[in-house]
């Protein structure tokens, strides 16, 4: 399954609708301190959706991403799923 | 493994900032900045005829210090009749900007009220940046040192702690590599710690 932690914060919170707002995305069972939105293929969440500023939104999956980044720039953040290793040199 | 001698003793404790220094070649506009632009209270000097060091041609100097806040002190040191050496010049871009003084406040009011003070001293400050538990201003001392202001939006918590563990041991898993070369790396790794964390907790419950 693919998808990505966020850490159960007040400053976390927004990216968390937003993502459940596209209707591609779902929340899983909370594991401790961590909320995970799951996705199926891809999901795209806009900034503007969001409301988080740069400094946020640019840290926003430092919880951890079972996925892969197809775009992550100041609009919009598009994760995929992938099989592909972590370090292409490992 | 035995433990380590250190390991036996009770561990001591820190209590915050005593102070911080850095040299400076610019005296009179660092006492100015500090003391009139600030109105930090100077309010310790140390002169001293190199400290005795002549083998090291320690210069003679003053050591001097502004009080920030609840007790911790920045301080700077001005070596007499020396030139800066260029490996102590502030270099330009983002990277040397890690090496920075962040002061604190207690509310968004003052966070402003000190952006309003240096913009009608001068001096080029950033507009507000909310960061996930900070809100800070930016702005530059007459040495190009770079000062931050900033509010704590949010108490951190021990989640907070936690998850610097988590990220801290990916970090080291991939550092360990000598192949990590971008976030998305520690973000994808950092994804199973939590994934190890979530086991040990479904563990914690069962037992």
């Amino acid at each position: 399954m693919s998808g990505f932690y966020l850490l159960d914060v007040p400053e976390f919170a927004p990216l968390a609708a937003a993502a459940l707002r596209t209707g591609k995305a779902r929340e899983e069972k909370k594991i401790g301190c961590y909320r995970f939105i799951a996705f199926e293929d891809r999901l795209d969440i806009e900034r503007a959706d969001t409301g988080l500023t740069e400094a946020v939104w640019y840290g926003c999956l430092t919880a951890g991403l079972d996925g892969k980044i197809a775009r992550f720039d100041s609009l919009r953040l598009t994760l995929v799923a992938t099989n592909e290793p972590i370090l292409p040199h490992a | 493994m035995p433990a380590s001698p250190a390991a036996t003793l009770p561990a001591p404790v820190l209590h915050g900032v005593d102070h911080t220094a850095r040299p400076t070649w610019k005296l009179r506009e660092t006492v100015h900045f500090y003391r009139d632009i600030l109105g930090l209270p100077l309010v310790h000097a140390i002169t001293a005829k190199g400290w005795g060091r002549e083998k090291e041609q320690h210069a003679d100097f003053i050591h001097f210090f502004f009080d920030a806040g609840k007790g911790a002190l920045i301080a700077f040191f001005y070596y007499v009749g020396t030139k800066q050496p260029p490996e102590l010049v502030v270099p330009r871009g983002y990277m040397a900007m890690a090496n920075h003084t962040a002061w604190s406040v207690d509310t968004e009011e003052e966070l402003l009220a000190w952006q309003k003070r240096l913009e009608m001293q001068g001096v080029t400050v950033s507009q507000s940046v909310r960061h996930e538990i900070l809100e800070s201003i930016y702005f530059r001392d007459p040495n190009f040192y770079p000062i931050e202001i900033s509010r704590r939006l949010r108490d951190v918590e021990r989640p907070d702690a936690t998850d610097a563990e988590l990220t801290i041991d990916a970090a080291l898993e991939l550092d360990a590599t000598g192949h990590w070369t971008d976030i998305e790396q520690l973000w994808r790794t950092k994804a199973r710690y939590v994934e190890k964390y979530r086991d040990a907790l479904a563990e914690s419950e069962a037992s």
